[in-house]
């Protein structure tokens, strides 16, 4: 026997004690089944669907690289707002975000430091879908749960837009087409791959200015 | 009915909940091998292997390739583990001579394997966390190069470092356990 054959000979016997069934506890499956009831599957009976809230559309500014993206069938960018924590909804809101520019397309997802830095932050997310019947935003901010953020159609050239408020923190996020095509934000920064075989976007809400 | 991958994730997709619990069925005992052995003890793997199942179920639809959902699933499973992280055994010091005396030791009475089963978990247990899973998924899992870059993110040069230091590492420990 060479030593190559001895090796391998070696490491298969090794290999086949290993490859022997593990014992489990018989609770198993309904454990899974149970967690998985209890956080039932996208759009079917879980949590309720949120109705969409958009107070009123923030400025949009789509660079030439939209069209690009456009033209690729499917694009995003990211707006930000700067309303203040409660804020959502009147008027003074309304006219903060009406009143900070809209950056291009690549402007990193980030919102601008507001005097209650600590509250929750309106974080308007903007993806340019021209072919899409809908488009929810899932992400660490609602579970990744795809039917409670349904963003909303607000001009023809497909770009679909929400609006929700985020504490500071940073933030996991995708899109979901069409309630089946997960894509990223092209326009914002990506985390490392989390297992799933996708990389998500990432999102990163200010905390206080200094 | 079509009880393929694809059409059960389809199912699942279009709300019918339990066509899940077949997957899980499908998948459970040989994710839980993986588990146990990269972990170290069933309880830890149990609730990995849970974790990963959940996982793939709320994210189904970021599922691409329907025909590849059990490497899909791994690949969530083995990322679970190493956030779990494994545990150490502990290890008795003999030693062996050769290659004929480890496996003569394998294939002997029952007692003689149970004594060699927990010595190859513990020497197991002693790898790095890296060269462990590379070793279990090259040589118990029996997946190939490509399979394994694919779940790990890791070259396949750098598996085969792995995979080879892990043998070299086994080797070792285990002659050290069977010689006297």
């Amino acid at each position: 026997m060479s030593d190559f054959d001895g090796e391998a000979e070696f490491i298969e016997s090794v290999a086949r004690e290993l490859r022997a069934p593990v014992v489990l506890t018989p609770a198993l499956d309904e454990r899974v089944m149970s967690d998985v009831r209890g956080a039932p599957y996208g759009a079917s009976d879980g949590a309720p669907r949120r109705r969409f809230w958009l107070v009123r559309p923030v400025t949009l500014r789509v660079s030439p690289l939209g069209g690009l993206l456009a033209a690729a069938g499917i694009a995003a960018v990211a707006v930000l707002g700067t309303m203040a924590a409660g804020g959502g909804g009147d008027g003074g809101a309304t006219a903060a975000v009406a009143a900070t520019p809209a950056p291009a397309i690549r402007e990193l997802p980030t919102v601008a430091p507001v005097a209650n830095a600590t509250g929750p932050q309106q974080v308007s997310f903007v993806f340019l879908a021209p072919e899409a019947s809908n488009v929810s935003l899932v992400g660490e901010f609602n579970d990744w749960d795809a039917a409670a953020t349904p963003l909303a159609r607000v001009d023809a050239r497909g770009v679909w837009t929400v609006t929700l408020p985020l504490r500071p923190g940073r933030y996991l996020y995708m899109f979901v087409v069409d309630g089946t095509e997960w894509a990223p934000d092209p326009a914002a920064p990506v985390a490392p791959d989390d297992g799933f075989g996708v990389p998500n976007s990432v999102v990163t809400v200010g905390g206080r200015s200094t | 009915m079509d009880m393929s991958d694809p059409a059960l994730i389809g199912r699942v997709l279009e709300g019918d909940v339990q066509a899940y619990g077949v997957l899980v069925a499908r998948y459970r005992d040989r994710y839980a091998r993986y588990a146990t052995h990269m972990l170290g003890n069933r309880e830890d793997a149990e609730e990995v292997l849970q974790d990963a199942f959940v996982r793939a179920y709320r994210s189904l639809a970021r599922c691409a390739d329907r025909e590849r959902f059990g490497a899909w699933l791994f690949r969530i499973l083995a990322n679970r583990c190493r956030t779990a992280g494994g545990r150490r055994g502990r290890h008795e010091r003999i030693v062996v001579h050769d290659d004929a005396a480890l496996v003569a030791a394998a294939e002997g009475p029952v007692a003689e394997r149970s004594a060699w089963r927990e010595e190859i978990q513990r020497a197991l247990a002693r790898l790095d966390p890296d060269q462990r899973e590379a070793f279990l998924m090259k040589h118990v899992e029996e997946l190939s190069y490509e399979e394994m870059a694919e779940i790990t993110g890791v070259g396949i040069s750098a598996l085969k470092m792995r995979v080879k230091r892990a043998c070299d590492r086994m080797r070792e420990m285990l002659q050290e356990v069977y010689s006297v």
